[in-house]
């Protein structure tokens, strides 16, 4: 039996089974599209081959009241925290970095959200940024990071808006940037918008489908932050985080029917 | 968290004074009315902190632009009016009540209409006060220019942190220095016994309003942010007149009537907030659900606190005016609203702040110079910041904004 932990997202629909030991056994990611009931069938039809799911299914994310199987709702904020700090047992800042949103979350020494900051409505320092880039750019993500490997020197993104980066970016190939280095610039740019949320105040954990797909991007974070890492399974620990929030409701072989 | 199925908490409990808020705002659009169609008597076009009372005491009817702005967005209707303000040369980065007001101008569009005018009501002068903001300089200088009237203003000194007698003075100075074009639009001489009326009756009607909001202290609050924003009507378009006063003595008669009874304005208080910066007038509504939903009471705010001016003395109306006018909110350094604020979350035993970040009103978004930080230092309440605007919905995500707030009010219950 395993409880089911589902994070709809703008961008991605992540799904995580978490066993009676309270780990994560098994993970699921497809694209979310427009609806968000379906993109949740189809992660719970995949698990369904392998594995008996228990419901309610516990969720997250824009679509978290959207599917059609019975459910409890969380904030993708506080799961966040709660599977960070399952994993690391100490005060720690996050940095989620996934398709809409940019966020930021100090967790205390107890597991608490202390404060958390979301980024402003603006795709700048999002995986949209990213993605429009890319696709502008004619390169995958898993190109990305190839080319990211033989850059030389930063290049620069000033423009706040992607937009205004694309035209950017578009200039400095007329000036001869190489794609390599200008893809360091993206990372930086996208980085830079994520640590204005706030203050770095402990161990900083980079979770989120951005640093998942680019984990070229958690090497730059730790060379600004060296006390810094993205754990395994980062696009999934707000999922998992859902089912560890309701631990209360689940006893050993099922939910507990008095909760 | 909440489970599919939950009862639904969005049932909203409302004020039976609301009846009689909607008699006294019809009965204030039906004098403007009146004298747009009969020019019986004059009209001035006054800024919502402005000399209200010096125009009611010389006999003008008065009517405010600001209400005007916030009844566009209140009927979600400020956006189809800003793209031709801004075709005009007007940002969209300033005042959106100022774009949503000019472009429905220029549409020949308001909902006013709705009331049998047939359009906004036309100035015989327009008077300002800068305490606010620059915007409405300018604002009030387009109709002046469009209907060819006067236009004279108060400019008040911005950033104040020591309101010492040299302002005032100043102030004061002006207050007296328009008096003249007022006397030749009015048609009549300025009348002292009349004004020292006026700002008697507008220092009861805000010492009622002050004592309507102060009753969300009482836990839990029969009141909150979503009601006083919309029953300050009368504060902002009738202060110095007696209709205000005769509402808020109605008003304030229910609320205790409530607290008697153990009727709050959240039916399962559980937590109390403030609201800092301005409402987002088209999503009144949905918030109000919202925050009930949450067991969430927002029991003060700055908005609704800036129309309590009672400060204002008819034994020397010329200098309170001046005094009251420019110890506002709005119009002071962070160094006092911190005081004012740290006081205000105190007294309303407030336990989270959200400052609503107004994309086109810098001066009512007080999150822009650390304020919050400070604040979250000295108090130790949490925050949580939103961006947002006031009329302009095209500047605010809205799901973005309820998971915010929904992991806020988490994040504070996790800490009971």
């Amino acid at each position: 039996m395993y409880r089911l932990g589902i994070d709809l997202g703008s961008s991605y629909t992540k799904g995580v089974l978490v066993d009676e030991n309270n780990r994560m056994a098994a993970f699921h990611c497809v694209k979310t599209g427009y609806n968000f009931n379906k993109a949740a069938e189809k992660i719970i039809s995949h698990f369904a081959e392998s594995y008996e799911i228990v419901y309610p299914a516990y969720t997250c994310g824009y679509g978290r009241e959207e599917i059609k199987v019975p459910f409890v709702s969380n904030s993708e904020l506080i799961a966040l925290a709660k599977a960070v700090y399952e994993i690391y047992q100490t005060s720690c800042s996050i940095i989620d970095i996934g398709g809409q949103d940019t966020k930021f979350i100090q967790v205390n020494a107890l597991g608490q959200v202390d404060k958390f900051k979301m980024n402003r409505k603006c795709a700048a320092g999002t995986g949209s940024f990213l993605e429009e880039i890319a696709f502008r750019l004619d390169v995958t993500p898993e190109e990305f990071t190839e080319f990211a490997k033989e850059a030389t020197q930063e290049v620069k993104i000033n423009s706040y808006c992607t937009v205004f980066a694309i035209s950017e970016i578009i200039g400095m190939i007329k000036t001869g940037a190489t794609l390599a280095n200008i893809i360091i610039g993206i990372y930086n740019s996208i980085i830079l918008r994520s640590v204005e949320l706030s203050l770095v105040e402990d161990h900083l954990v980079i979770t989120g489908g951005l640093p998942a797909m680019h984990p070229t991007i958690v090497g730059l974070f730790k060379e600004r932050y060296p006390d810094s890492d993205s754990p395994e399974h980062a696009q999934f620990l707000a999922a998992y985080g859902c089912v560890l929030l309701n631990n209360h409701n689940y006893q050993q072989g099922g939910v507990n029917e008095s909760s | 968290m909440s489970e599919k199925g939950t009862q639904d908490k969005t049932e909203l409990v409302r004020l039976k004074s609301t009846g009689e808020l909607r008699i006294t705002m019809d009965a204030y659009f039906t004098r403007l009315k009146k004298a747009a169609e009969t020019r019986n008597r004059k009209i001035a076009w006054c800024t919502s902190v402005g000399p209200a009372e010096l125009l009611y005491s010389m006999g003008f009817e008065v009517y405010f632009p600001e209400n005007h702005g916030a009844m566009l967005g209140a009927g979600k209707n400020a956006d189809k009016y800003i793209p031709t303000a801004v075709a005009h040369g007007y940002s969209p980065d300033i005042c959106s009540y100022l774009t949503s007001d000019i472009g429905a101008f220029l549409q020949n569009e308001t909902p006013l209409q709705k009331s049998g005018f047939s359009s906004v009501p036309r100035p015989d002068i327009l008077v300002y006060n800068t305490n606010q903001c620059r915007e409405v300089e300018d604002w009030f200088n387009f109709y002046a220019r469009h209907f060819n009237v006067p236009v004279v203003g108060i400019h008040t000194p911005l950033n104040i942190k020591d309101l010492n007698p040299e302002i005032i003075k100043s102030v004061e100075d002006q207050y007296h220095r328009i008096i003249p074009e007022l006397e030749k639009v009015a048609e009549h001489k300025f009348d002292m016994d009349r004004f020292r009326e006026t700002v008697g009756l507008s220092h009861d009607g805000c010492v009622l309003w002050k004592q309507v909001l102060q009753k969300a202290k009482h836990i839990p609050s029969p009141i909150n942010f979503f009601d006083s924003a919309i029953h300050m009507g009368p504060i902002v378009v009738m202060r110095g007149t007696q209709h205000a006063v005769d509402y808020y003595k109605i008003l304030l008669a229910e609320l205790e009537e409530r607290i008697k009874n153990n009727i709050s304005a959240v039916p399962a208080e559980r937590f109390r907030i403030y609201w800092e910066g301005m409402p987002l007038w088209y999503k009144l509504s949905s918030m109000a659900k919202l925050f009930a939903k949450l067991d969430t009471c927002i029991v003060a705010s700055t908005y609704c606190n800036s129309w309590v001016f009672d400060d204002l003395d008819s034994a020397n109306p010329f200098e309170s005016s001046a005094l009251a006018y420019s110890k506002l909110f709005i119009v002071r350094s962070d160094t006092v609203k911190e005081k004012v604020l740290e006081q205000l979350l105190h007294e309303f035993s407030v336990q989270g702040i959200i400052y609503h970040d107004s994309k086109t009103c810098a001066r009512n978004s007080n999150n822009r110079f650390g304020l919050q930080n400070r604040l979250f230092k000295q108090t130790g309440i949490p925050y949580l910041e939103i961006n947002g605007d006031l009329n302009d919905p095209r500047c605010y995500s809205e799901e973005q904004s309820i998971i915010a707030i929904e992991t806020f009010i988490e994040q504070l219950e996790a800490k009971m």
